[in-house]
């Protein structure tokens, strides 16, 4: 659970309106930063110019043959019926030529393109992974899923539609005003007029249709948003007969987007079309220029002919290309987002590692950490399992979320090897964030928190996390069989030492529970399972990668009572020989611990055991006396029959 | 049952735009045929010297003349077409959204969030594309091929040469029979991988604490790369189709192109017919080739959207099961006594039953508490009251009538509701208060938020109650939601409350204040609390015990605890902690 203190983070409530589609589009950066992925492939990509030329070639190699099918033969009168048998069979030769390297050149693109695709999406995911919880509290999870997603997708899109037309399209124009010029400079000449034309239109346009697609977008999404959440919050909309106002608010978005719809379909075809236009009005142009000159007898018919046929090539590569800008357009905000993302340093790392003492053979326990950081290796020597003593100290400890109101202040608290302790105090004394600190999900503003001694900053992450295991108060879990949820996917730890784990902590009961025992397969949403289940479940990951301080969230919602023992008896076996710390809010639990803190307000306001606060008749005695009840309670209480 | 027919629906109300849009289309392609037409035209007077440079510049006029019309007109039907489909779109979604929430939870439930938004997003989407752009593009070119060979046989090219330079060019759809669905099939296999990539990202994301409490990462990451790689994997299969597919169009239009060069250039050679006709034969096959690429296109969006346009109307078909019956009465609750009786329930026939002749009576302004443990069958007991699931008919009633023979609005209207999960939405915390009349004043909203414990806190932030929650808002802590979440149901000031487990996530102290808020707020109205925690319920008129489905004791707080049973075993453990428990029970 996140802690009380929610993060208010007015930026992203800004953002709120625009989507996500914030960052400028910064384009000679996000392609250098392509150009750099595509550097191993560069064979490859040359063989994809190859053919793009090859079959870009046997296309524009058409009409020249049809030039000299009529200037040769037609025109001149000539009847070569052998010659034309032989221009039919060399088009139809250049044509399965354009079939064959317009097959290679796709399939070769595609295949850079996605292995680039893949290589950014792992190394994104492996990025965000790296991140410490502020930046999990910080972005919203939608977002995260966007990079990762739609983002990468934008990438993939940049080389299926973009890259594959800018060569494709890019060689076409080019090779067509190449083979213009051959035919007749003057000719050509007027043509490459068209391109500042066809340039200015397109310029003319590009911000306009810029605007309105992510205006579309923006509103889409928002329409998007709002149905996935009536969907899920169906039965509170029904159970407050609110049906008809959320119609009339759907209706709301749904003609919003429906009008910026319509301003985008409006403007992309406004631009279609005028190209078109500009398109015909040139080939009437060189119709009536040409048609002089060959009236003049300066041209040739022919020539004429195969003009007007690439002007028609010639615009229909340049309307694609320009086409491609909102995709490029997209790709490119994409590339700017993720490197946002990817160039955000994780707030939490390891310090640079120091001599590293050359790990001992920790054998499966401890799986030598592959892409994670990488210090995770080195230095586990002194924090292998078997020479941790799990003592703790947090000293003189402060911290806050925003930097602004202070959640932990000056809090200093040591906690023997194998002790056990009960943290209790309202909401938002800082019971969690006491907890995450150690987890090093945070780091300390000031003071340090050591463990045997040793500040966990010092202490690889991958280390320290294998010595501090954590039962959240929700436990979260995997779409996956019961015996990954609790092995944690680790093929490493076999099967049976599962099953040992589970039996251990009582878990067993839910593959008992389930109709295929321990395969039974299990997800996040819809498992079916309580949260006291679920706790038991991460109980048993702690029985599995034991480590030496377990520290628990207790669940306080939705327990039946059944539940509660077998959560105690897990909790009772799990605590043996390790260090707890548990953020109390059962009796059975509180009572049990060695020693109880009564945190308030980032402090630490009383500790001692439970006899001993409850005679102090402090806040600790006040907030016994309201969670036991008043008449039940006290009757029950052994030794302190204070009446209220 | 009576099936949906969005389709058909919509034709009878658009034709008139369809009508219209295709004579635009008529119009432009009748123009545009003329293009090559006059190309072969100038070409003929060339050769016979008959052309002067007047006639030259008023050919090339004529045909800037023809290329306007053609793209002005074609424009105007497309527009017309793109603007009838987005409406079609707008009102099957506005459709869509309402048969969802008259839908009951069974079908939700069976369903998934996931589920319904790609209905109602890309199933949407994709009939509307067919019957759009699908329309614009085939009638485009079934007009454009038409048109050009009626021209070209008028313009006195024998039909033998035009069939035979055409031909090549009708296998096109050959091949899009033959292999759109394969390429169907490979994208959605890509588009599968990629959802189950976005799955595992979002999976990971929510555990993010775990994935780094037990140092997991790498193992995490092989996971999430084992997704990426299955998404190279079916692009590349995909291209391998799509690419050939692609490059075979162009390749038909060529091979069209030999052999009109061939038997017309012999033609022409022969004298058979003009050098003129062989140009504008050359320019019509060239002309024909991309609007047959289109009928590519065409042919793909369609099949996409038989299947899309399949589930939309089955899901269009599917009948809300919880609906007002016959006519519906409406009754008073402020006197109304709830009684239910002998209630068995059941999700599906042939399950387990989850409650078992269940009976009790709640007399006007009186509180029951009820407990159990999870799965005993409470939750589901709240909503067979809010008919959220039908109960049996005759099961429950409120004052004397049967909640089935009850209009859904005056049921739900007046019995207020927190639900367990304490779910907000993503707007400002006045909207989600004021759920049940959004326009109430501020002044009730606080009043609400003051009952519920939970004004404090709203006030002490920037933007009060205006603050916003969700994704891009506020989160609120699991007690704060469900405080607010508590003020909803209580705004509702309706005669009848339930309370389903709404305090579980708050801690002792504000727990206690809810609870004695509660007891003054809802003094002499009727209140079902149902709980894990004696704490919330003690104070009942009566509280009944349920267990797998069956009351199993009832009675007040202080006779259930002077007597053994679930409810004592209960409280011990709650209030002594287990080892004071008597241990009875369960096992």
């Amino acid at each position: 659970m996140r802690p009380a203190q929610a993060i208010h983070n007015w930026q992203l409530d800004q953002k709120a309106d625009l989507g996500l589609s914030a960052p400028k589009p910064r384009y000679v950066p996000a392609f250098r930063t392509l150009v750099g992925y595509m550097k191993p492939h560069a064979w490859r990509l040359c063989a994809v110019v190859g053919c793009a030329v090859a079959s870009v070639m046997s296309d524009l190699l058409q009409p020249y043959l049809v030039k000299v099918a009529i200037d040769d033969n037609l025109m001149a009168g000539r009847n070569d019926w052998r010659a034309l048998i032989a221009i039919g069979g060399a088009y139809f030769l250049l044509s399965v030529a354009g079939l064959a390297f317009t097959y290679l050149q796709g399939n070769l693109l595609q295949a850079i393109g996605q292995s680039v695709v893949a290589k950014i999406r792992t190394q994104l995911f492996d990025h965000i992974l790296k991140q410490s919880m502020r930046y999990f509290d910080r972005m919203s999870r939608g977002g995260l899923i966007t990079h990762i997603s739609s983002d990468t997708e934008a990438i993939s899109q940049f080389f299926n539609q973009v890259l594959l037309s800018l060569i494709r399209d890019g060689f076409t124009v080019v090779l067509i005003l190449a083979m213009m010029f051959r035919l007749d400079a003057t000719l050509a000449l007027y043509s490459l007029l068209l391109l500042p034309a066809v340039s200015a239109v397109a310029a003319a346009f590009r911000s306009r249709m810029r605007k309105t697609y992510q205006l579309a977008r923006t509103r889409l999404s928002r329409m998007v948003a709002f149905v996935a959440e009536n969907l899920s919050g169906m039965s509170i909309v029904q159970a407050f007969h609110q049906q008809k106002e959320q119609q009339k608010r759907l209706e709301e978005l749904n003609e919003e987007y429906f009008r910026a719809n319509l301003r985008e379909i409006g403007t992309n075809v406004a631009f279609g079309r005028t190209f078109e236009l500009l398109s015909n009005l040139f080939i009437a142009f060189i119709t009536w220029a040409g048609g002089r000159a060959v009236v003049g007898h300066s041209l040739e018919f022919g020539v004429l002919y195969a003009f007007i046929a690439y002007i028609r090539q010639f615009f229909q590569p340049v309307s694609t290309i320009t086409q491609q800008w909102n995709t490029l357009q997209a790709a490119t905000v994409a590339v700017t987002r993720i490197w946002d993302v990817l160039s955000q340093k994780p707030d939490i790392t390891d310090r640079a590692t120091r001599g590293s003492e050359g790990a001992p053979d920790e054998g499966r326990t401890w799986p030598a950490e592959g892409g994670g950081s990488s210090a995770a290796g080195a230095g586990l020597g002194r924090f292998s399992p078997e020479r941790v003593k799990g003592g703790i100290v947090f000293d003189r400890i402060s911290f806050s979320y925003d930097g602004v109101v202070p959640v932990i202040r000056d809090l200093d608290l040591e906690i023997a090897p194998g002790e056990m302790i009960g943290i209790v105090g309202s909401t938002g004394a800082g019971k969690s964030s006491l907890i995450s600190l150690l987890c090093r999900f945070y780091d300390v503003d000031e003071g340090s928190i050591r463990i045997d001694g040793t500040d966990i900053r010092d202490i690889p992450q991958a280390v320290l996390h294998r010595l501090v295991g954590l039962v959240q108060q929700e436990p979260f879990l995997y779409s996956g069989s019961l015996i990954d949820n609790v092995r944690l996917f680790d093929e490493s730890v076999p099967r049976e030492d599962v099953i040992r784990a589970c039996e251990l902590v009582g878990a067993d009961m839910i593959a008992k529970k389930m109709r295929n025992g321990y395969d039974a397969r299990l997800s996040g949403r819809g498992s079916g399972l309580s949260a006291g289940e679920r706790q038991l479940i991460a109980f048993a990951r702690i029985a599995v990668f034991r480590p030496k301080v377990l520290i628990l969230d207790e669940a306080s919602a939705n327990l039946d009572s059944h539940t509660e023992q077998l959560l105690q008896h897990a909790l009772d076996v799990v605590s043996r020989g390790r260090t707890t710390i548990v953020i109390a809010h059962r009796l059975s639990t509180v009572r049990q611990a060695d020693r109880i803190i009564v945190m308030s307000r980032g402090r630490i306001a009383e500790q001692g055991t439970h006899e001993q606060l409850l005679s102090r008749r402090g806040m600790y005695w006040e907030l016994y006396r309201l969670s036991v009840g008043q008449k039940a309670g006290l009757t029950n209480i052994p030794e302190s029959g204070e009446q209220p | 049952m009576e099936r949906a027919t969005l389709l058909k629906d919509f034709f009878r109300k658009a034709w008139p735009a369809y009508l219209a849009a295709f004579g635009f289309h008529f119009a432009a392609n009748l123009i545009h045929v003329c293009y090559p037409q006059i190309l072969g035209r100038i070409t003929d007077r060339l050769q016979a010297g008959a052309l002067t440079a007047g006639l030259l510049a008023r050919e090339a006029l004529v045909l800037l003349a023809v290329g306007a019309g053609h793209v002005v007109i074609g424009a105007a039907g497309m527009l017309l077409i793109m603007y009838t489909g987005r409406t079609f779109e707008k009102q099957v979604r506005n459709r869509l959204f309402w048969h969802f929430s008259r839908l009951g939870e069974r079908f939700h439930a069976k369903n998934g969030v996931g589920r319904l938004l790609n209905y109602f997003m890309n199933d949407v989407t994709a009939v509307r594309e067919s019957i759009a752009m699908g329309f614009n593009a085939a009638t485009n070119a079934v007009m454009l091929l038409a048109a050009s060979v009626t021209m070209m046989v008028l313009a006195g090219i024998p039909p033998g040469l035009v069939a035979a330079s055409v031909l090549p060019l009708l296998a096109i759809p050959l091949f899009v029979v033959r292999f759109g669905p394969r390429i169907r099939d490979r994208s959605l296999d890509v588009q599968r991988a990629l959802g189950e990539m976005t799955e595992t990202a979002e999976e990971q994301f929510g555990g993010i604490r775990v994935t780094k409490s037990f140092a997991v990462e790498p193992i995490m990451n092989a996971r999430f790369g084992k997704t990426v790689e299955r998404i190279r994997e079916s692009q590349l299969r995909l291209v391998r189709l799509s690419a050939f597919f692609q490059a075979v169009v162009p390749f038909l239009g060529a091979a069209s192109l030999a052999v009109a060069i061939v038997l017309g250039g012999r033609m022409a050679v022969a004298g058979r017919i003009t050098l003129g006709h062989f140009v504008s034969l050359t320019l019509y096959v060239r002309m024909l080739m991309h609007p047959l690429q289109q009928i590519g296109n065409v042919v793909n969006a369609i099949q996409r959207s038989r299947a899309s346009l399949e589930r939309l109307n089955g899901l269009l078909s599917e009948r809300p099961e919880i609906a007002d019956i016959g006519r519906p009465g409406d009754v008073s609750f402020g006197q109304a006594a709830l009684e239910v009786r002998n209630l068995t329930f059941r999700y599906g026939p042939g399950e387990r039953p989850v409650l078992r002749n269940v009976s009790f009576r709640v007399e006007p302004g009186a509180t029951l508490g009820i407990t159990g443990r999870t799965g005993s069958g409470k939750t589901t007991l709240a909503k067979l009251i809010l008919r959220l699931i039908d109960p049996p008919p005759g099961t429950i009633r409120i004052g004397d009538a049967d909640i089935r023979e009850l209009s859904l609005e005056s049921l739900r209207t007046q019995i207020g509701y927190v639900p367990q999960d304490g779910f907000l939405f993503s707007t400002t915390i006045r909207e989600n208060i004021a759920f049940h009349k959004r326009d109430e004043e501020l002044a009730a909203v606080e009043r609400a938020a003051r009952q519920a414990c939970i004004y404090d806190s709203i006030v002490r932030m920037e933007h009060r109650f205006d603050t916003r929650l969700g994704e891009r808002g506020l989160t609120l802590s699991g007690g704060q939601r469900q405080r607010v979440s508590l003020a909803r149901g209580l705004f509702k000031n309706a005669p009848i409350m339930i309370l389903d487990d709404s305090t579980s996530a708050v801690d002792a102290a504000t727990e206690q204040a809810v609870i004695e808020s509660l007891r003054r707020e809802r003094k002499n109205r009727t209140t079902l609390i149902i709980s894990h925690r004696i704490s919330a319920i003690k104070h009942a008129d009566e509280i009944i015990v349920l267990d797998d489905g069956e009351i199993v004791q009832r009675g007040t707080h202080e006779a259930l605890i002077a007597r053994p049973g679930l409810y004592r075993t209960f409280h011990s453990i709650q209030e002594e902690g287990s080892r004071f428990a008597t241990g009875t029970g369960d096992s």
